[in-house]
């Protein structure tokens, strides 16, 4: 019988995919843990029960970066598919679209760096509301592009059929194009949730370190070397991804195709 | 079309004006009037110019390590990687993001890290000293592996997906039919159907990565600094004159970038499974 290795590589694909979840966790359940132990000295939940009883803020830091995140989704998802309408069946969309992907393919760190007199001016740095509103700057590209393909001939020919047979603008929104794009809208929700529910450098350059979302959290744990909360943060940081992704895979995919 | 300009093209515009104006001199604070000096300084000082070359070089090879291992991952095992365990399991590294996948490589390989112990329990090294650097290193192994960690993964899923929409499985057939042989078939059929498929995005990687910031700012050296940790160090000096300084680099980072983006994307139409 012929050998074969492939077992082999894709279990340890496998273990390679799932060892920073693991790892996380344990760091996290981790205390007293110095080198050159292999395995920590204690083990258990004192971590994860501190953070609902401690001044450490990672709750009220979770709940604010799931608020930042759904304000930044909602708005670019529903904007973005709004706005993508005028662009892909405007004369000029080509030129359009070039200029969506100059603030997309921009460092966004750089991007806030360069805006930051203008929130300064507004009132919006150091803010929540700010935060909101710089990330939706980055968000909202991205969700035009993602919609430019949506608006192609059979969808338009689909606004001209129901116009012929006597709907008005609204019934062909709410029950042609909103259905039409539903999986689209859901999975944009999901991909600009993620690029807020991530983004660090914006945050940090527009917060100020005011407003403490969960990477801001990270980042401040590893300075001061706190790395079983640096883990924790992670942990927060990490699973909401992974249920977001199981949810998007089980019901929006296998449902588009 | 208000709404999109406003929103879309108003705030890059905004952002670059006024870097391009505080690296005259023209606003700010200590800045008198128009003047070159800034220019001059940055350019004199070769700063910009190593920072411009260490990130190309740094995400260069991250992109190449990460597309090859990509390619060979989702070729050898493109009926495996859609079952359906597996279809879930390769999605899993999306929801890292760079900051954590740096925590991650500074917890395992730091000098008093995971594998550092390890090392020490076999007795491979006697002091914490003796583990090689990995991060914050000269040769920035840490920040290209934690790179290839967080973009490899979506370049599988990518090239997965060109494979089965681009029907390449029956193209190799068809070329096997026609007297090709196994190499042929992968180096002249499926590699460049893939690559031509996918090269936009690749490109679009490497300038992301070339503008990354979290990652190198956790992992990186003290000199030479990726661009974007640079910009923010210059912009965020206690040295107020040296504020301009910085605009300059982020000015010209955005010429760059903004240049690339038109050679990318002005005369290719992007689809949706490319974004």
């Amino acid at each position: 019988m012929k050998f074969s290795w492939k077992p082999f590589i894709l279990t340890l694909l496998v273990v390679l995919i799932v060892f920073p979840f693991a790892y996380m966790v344990l760091l996290s359940m981790a205390s007293e843990w110095r080198f050159p132990d292999v395995l920590p000295n204690y083990f258990g939940l004192r971590n994860w029960t501190q953070i609902f009883s401690s001044e450490t803020g990672l709750i009220s830091s979770f709940v604010l970066s799931i608020v930042i995140s759904l304000s930044v989704a909602f708005t670019s998802t529903l904007s973005g598919f709004l706005i993508s309408r005028s662009v892909s069946y405007h004369p000029r969309k080509r030129l359009f679209t070039l200029l969506t992907y100059f603030p997309y393919i921009l460092a966004p760190v750089v991007f806030a760096a360069c805006l930051s007199y203008f929130f300064l001016m507004t009132g919006l740095f150091g803010s929540a509301t700010g935060v909101i509103v710089a990330q939706f700057m980055i968000a909202f590209p991205y969700a035009l592009i993602f919609f430019s393909s949506f608006w192609n001939e059979r969808i338009r020919q689909y606004e001209e059929l129901t116009a012929t047979l006597g709907g008005n603008r609204r019934q062909t929104f709410l029950k042609v194009l909103l259905p039409l794009a539903k999986g689209m809208l859901l999975i944009c929700f999901f991909q600009t949730f993620l690029i807020s529910w991530f983004e660090y450098g914006l945050t940090s350059i527009i917060g100020v370190g005011k407003v403490q979302t969960l990477t801001i959290k990270v980042f401040l744990f590893i300075k001061e070397a706190n790395f079983y909360y640096g883990a924790l943060s992670c942990c927060l940081l990490i699973f909401p991804p992974v249920l977001l992704l199981y949810i998007n895979k089980r019901y929006v995919f296998n449902k588009l195709i | 079309m208000l709404f999109f300009v406003l929103i879309g093209v108003v705030p890059f515009c905004a952002a670059f004006i006024y870097a391009l104006l505080y690296s005259f001199g023209m606003v700010g604070v200590l800045n008198t009037g128009f003047t070159l000096a800034f220019w001059k300084s940055v350019f004199a000082s070769g700063e910009v110019l190593g920072s411009f070359g260490y990130s190309a070089v740094v995400a260069a090879i991250s992109v190449l390590l990460s597309v090859s291992i990509a390619m060979w991952v989702a070729l050898k095992f493109t009926r495996e990687l859609n079952k359906r365990f597996l279809s879930f399991i390769i999605y899993l590294p999306l929801a890292i993001p760079g900051i954590v996948a740096a925590f991650f490589t500074f917890q395992l390989f730091s000098k008093a890290g995971f594998f550092s112990r390890i090392a020490y329990s076999f007795g491979w090294i006697t002091k914490v000293r003796f583990f090689p650097d990995l991060v914050n290193d000269q040769l920035s192994i840490g920040i290209m592996l934690t790179f290839i960690t967080v973009v490899m993964p979506f370049f599988v899923l990518l090239f997965l997906n060109v494979y089965k929409n681009e029907r390449v499985e029956e193209l190799s057939k068809l070329a096997f039919s026609l007297g090709a042989n196994s190499s042929q078939v992968t180096w002249k059929v499926t590699i460049p159907i893939i690559l031509r498929k996918t090269w936009t995005l690749i490109a679009l990687y490497f300038i992301f990565l070339l503008g990354a910031y979290e990652v190198p700012l956790i992992l990186g050296q003290e000199s030479p600094q990726m661009l974007s940790v640079l910009i923010i160090r210059e912009l965020n000096q206690y040295d107020l004159s040296k504020i301009s300084e910085g605009y300059v680099v982020a000015v010209i980072y955005t010429i760059v970038v903004s240049l690339a983006a038109i050679a990318l994307f002005s005369r290719k139409k992007m689809t949706l499974n490319e974004i």
